[in-house]
């Protein structure tokens, strides 16, 4: 056989290929301002709770799914959380306790529309993006006059939380533990094997004994649990929440995944390539502040970026087949 | 009873009232190679697939080992000891090797798969059969035969003592089938008993110990050593002898006259056909024969545009002719596909709605809106044209009898000014009395000049068709039978590439 970079190596080079251009883009057109240690920082930690629900995301992903609910998912286990803080005397513990059930609930729901209801996921996620964000706006805390108000979170062992610890962020350091749990069971247990298998061909992965329901569920169960940490974390550093809490933000893990290399069609990318995927994201976004662009830009620029690199994907595909099948052609039988 | 590994004793399966297997009997030897044969639609994979639990058989019994058993799932075959290799793959190609072999059955140090361990035990597998392959290597970046490779060893990993092969070699090379053929025979050596199933009887004469023959859903033959020769295999699986007449003989006309599709040296980028030169002139209906794969299907949709050649030249009246869905059927060529259900109508529209499909540019138009009038008075002459029964212009073609539906998709043509029209497979699934009228249709269509293009693999209906026939054969144009009288088992011996002189079978 001839020589040929691994597709996953390559897809890998990409991407980093993608963000050093752009943090060298904005180096020499931000100068100063933007090539600080306090910046990287910064841009870490805007990265990093894409990062953290992007674990789950990826996994679904993988298993040729998507969810859209993340959003509204996050605003739902802050305002529960809000209600447990301003009528209860629980402690904070419990509180955050409280929110991650409601997490992991909010997930479980999808993955049982999904996988044991048979609703396309799309079709799914997007009608309890809309339930999550209903029921959130039911639970708000009102004024006298029946009008949603910002609720504070100001407990100081809350909103420590949202602080740094020497140059990095609370935050970016959960990330990391998240990262690295995310991608040693992707790649290292069963459980990881198995997302991939029912991505890339659910006839084999059924017929190889593999529950493919059941895997599905677990992989919407744990975008809720990432999801309820992402609440958590964007809260305390907020220290309040509003019932318009991550409005629009779905579209952030699934864009760091794709751009990462995530193939939306299943079966392939993992946790680091998204990780780096929400680093290019969040570079971005800061890098339009800093250059004081208008912020509308920034959307536009993700998604030429994220047309790119799915028509990218798709003709490295459609190459990687063609090879296959014409390696088949000439009897290639020797390894 | 003892020395059978399995069998299969009074075995019926009926579809919605249509016998497809009959008392059929089908026995395997421990560590034998044992060819299952037959026509498409003879039961082979019917009988396969209840063997393997997908599908209930309505009468008789399986023995496994001397004993009798229950088969009805697929985990319950594999638990026998039987594995099923199916023609489409079922490799997870983001995973290595190892990945693939032992899937959900990794083996695991505390929560983590020991990789260590099962590379090594895919290697030890690798080596005991001589596989080409890497345990670490990604499926992805193997080729085809590698990947059935892969799943063979698959296979091979949970100890079973029976392998179903169903059309291994076909997305195979000759070189790649050439060392499946080793890997098979070293398989046999080693105790392992392997059903082959294919199309190709080179390969079957080259392996076999054993070949059963069905015909229509029953028994036709048991075969052994010397008895396997292609003039036996060949009479077993038609139900005739070679030299038998009348219906299934025809003498062919010369192929004379204006020519007005004339294609030159068409070769597909993928190399699924190659050269492909042949010419179709005024009136006449040209049969293409061959077997499932040979690249019949594929010339004709290079022909009607929906996929380019890569090199050749399509002449259509003496003219250079570039073809696209869209400019093909302007020039006057109509299409037929292979797969009726999902390319040649739209189950949910009417047949008023799915004549009109193809034919907006001869409606009339009210400004920009279409005139429902025309569009009903055009559903209305297709089906005239086509005698469908009973003729509610407004039912859904889905909920129509398959004969019915293959009529829709044909008066859609019908209603055009045909130059050519391309027949892909004109009457799989389709009940006798519609066939009839199918072909009637299509002599119709010659006499008033047309010309037709017909693929079939069904060899009594491409010699009842057809007024010259050519045969593919591996991508190839191998033979044409014009002038003179063609058999089934001509056909057949030239699809298969032996020739009807005995014995220069490999």
């Amino acid at each position: 056989m001839k020589t040929h970079v691994k597709q996953t190596t390559l897809r890998r080079l990409i991407s980093l290929v993608m963000l050093a251009i752009l943090v060298a883009l904005f180096g020499v057109l931000g100068g100063g301002s933007f090539l600080t240690p306090g910046n990287f920082s910064e841009i870490l930690r805007d990265a990093s709770v894409v990062g953290i629900i992007g674990v789950g995301v990826t996994y679904v992903i993988i298993t040729a799914g998507i969810d859209l609910s993340t959003g509204s998912m996050m605003a739902l286990v802050g305002m529960t959380m809000a209600n447990v803080y301003a009528y209860t005397a629980l402690p904070i513990w419990l509180m955050i306790v409280i929110g991650m059930v409601v997490g992991l609930v909010a997930g479980l729901i999808n993955g049982l529309i999904v996988a044991r209801l048979n609703v396309p996921e799309f079709i799914g996620t997007l009608a309890t993006m809309g339930v999550f964000r209903a029921v959130t706006y039911l639970i708000a805390i009102k004024d006298a006059h029946g009008v949603i108000q910002s609720q504070p979170l100001t407990v100081p062992e809350y909103t420590v939380l949202g602080t740094s610890v020497g140059p990095l962020f609370v935050v970016t350091i959960v990330m990391a533990l998240f990262i690295a749990a995310g991608q040693v069971v992707l790649k290292y247990t069963r459980f990881g094997t198995r997302l991939y298998a029912v991505g890339a061909n659910r006839k084999a992965a059924t017929l190889s004994g593999i529950d493919v329901a059941r895997t599905r569920v677990i992989a919407y169960v744990i975008v809720g649990l990432c999801v309820s940490v992402g609440a958590i974390f964007t809260t305390a550093r907020l220290q309040s929440t509003t019932a318009l809490l991550g409005s629009g933000f779905e579209f952030d893990p699934i864009a760091a995944a794709v751009v990462g290399g995530v193939s939306l069609a299943g079966g392939s990318g993992d946790i680091v390539g998204t990780l780096i995927g929400a680093v290019f994201m969040a570079t971005l976004e800061n890098g339009v502040l800093k250059l004081h662009m208008n912020t509308a830009y920034q959307y536009i620029i993700k998604g030429v970026v994220i047309v790119l690199v799915v028509m990218l994907d798709a003709l490295y595909k459609s190459r990687l087949e063609r090879a296959s099948r014409e390696r088949g052609a000439q009897g290639g039988a020797e390894a | 009873m003892s020395g059978l590994l399995l069998e299969t004793r009074h075995i019926c399966k009926s579809f919605s009232g249509v016998p497809v297997l009959q008392d059929v009997h089908f026995d395997v030897r421990p560590g034998e190679i044992h060819a299952l044969m037959g026509e498409n639609g003879a039961g082979k994979s019917t009988l396969i697939k209840i063997i393997t639990g997908v599908y209930a058989k309505d009468q008789g019994e399986l023995i496994w080992d001397g004993k009798p058993v229950q088969i009805d799932s697929y985990q319950a075959c594999h638990a026998l000891g039987i594995s099923c290799i199916y023609q489409e793959l079922s490799i997870i190609p983001p995973l290595t090797v190892a990945q693939n072999v032992y899937l959900n059955r990794e083996p695991r140090k505390g929560p983590f798969i020991d990789y260590a361990t099962m590379e090594k035990m895919t290697q030890k597998l690798i080596d005991r059969y001589d596989f080409p392959l890497k345990p670490s290597a990604l499926t992805q970046d193997l080729g085809m035969g590698q990947r059935q490779l892969v799943e063979i060893l698959k296979g091979l990993s949970s100890d079973s003592k029976l392998l179903i092969m169903d059309e291994p070699t076909s997305s195979l090379s000759g070189k790649e089938a050439r060392s499946l053929f080793k890997i098979i025979n070293a398989l046999r050596d080693q105790g392992v008993s392997i059903i082959y199933i294919s199309h190709r009887l080179e390969e079957v004469y080259a392996l076999s110990d054993r070949v059963t023959i069905l015909r229509d859903g029953k028994n036709a033959a048991v075969l052994e050593g010397d008895q396997i020769t292609p003039k036996v295999v060949i009479e077993k699986m038609l139900g005739k002898a070679m030299e038998e007449t009348d219906e299934s003989s025809k003498l062919l006309r010369l192929g004379e006259g204006e020519v007005r599709l004339d294609v030159r040296g068409l070769t597909d980028a993928a190399g699924r056909y190659r050269d492909v030169s042949f010419q179709v002139h005024k009136g006449e209906i040209l049969g293409i024969g061959g077997l499932i794969g040979a690249g019949r299907s594929e010339v004709v949709r290079a022909i009607y545009g929906i996929d380019k050649a890569a090199e050749g030249q399509i002449v259509l009246d003496g003219r250079p002719f570039a073809p696209s869905p869209c400019s093909s059927i302007a020039a006057g060529i109509g299409f037929v596909p292979e797969d009726r259900r999902s390319q040649g109508f739209v189950p949910l529209l009417s047949t008023v709605s799915n004549v009109a499909l193809t034919n907006y540019d001869i409606i009339h138009k009210n400004g920009l809106a279409i005139s429902a009038v025309d569009e009903r008075e055009l559903g209305k002459r297709a089906i005239d044209k086509i005698d469908i029964r009973p003729s509610d212009p407004d039912k859904e073609v889905g909920l129509m009898s398959g004969g019915n539906q293959q009529k829709v998709v044909l008066g859609k043509w019908l209603v055009r000014d045909l130059k050519l029209l391309i027949v892909d497979e004109p009457t799989a699934g389709i009940d006798i009395g519609a066939k009839k009228e199918i072909y009637d249709i299509l002599d119709e269509l010659a006499s008033q000049g047309v010309s037709v293009i017909v693929v079939s693999s069904d060899l009594q209906e491409l010699i009842r068709v057809s007024h010259r026939i050519i045969v593919m054969r591996k991508g190839s144009v191998v033979r044409e039978f014009k002038g003179e009288v063609v058999t089934q088992a001509k056909i057949l011996a030239a699809s298969q590439g032996v020739e009807q002189s005995e014995g220069n079978a490999q």
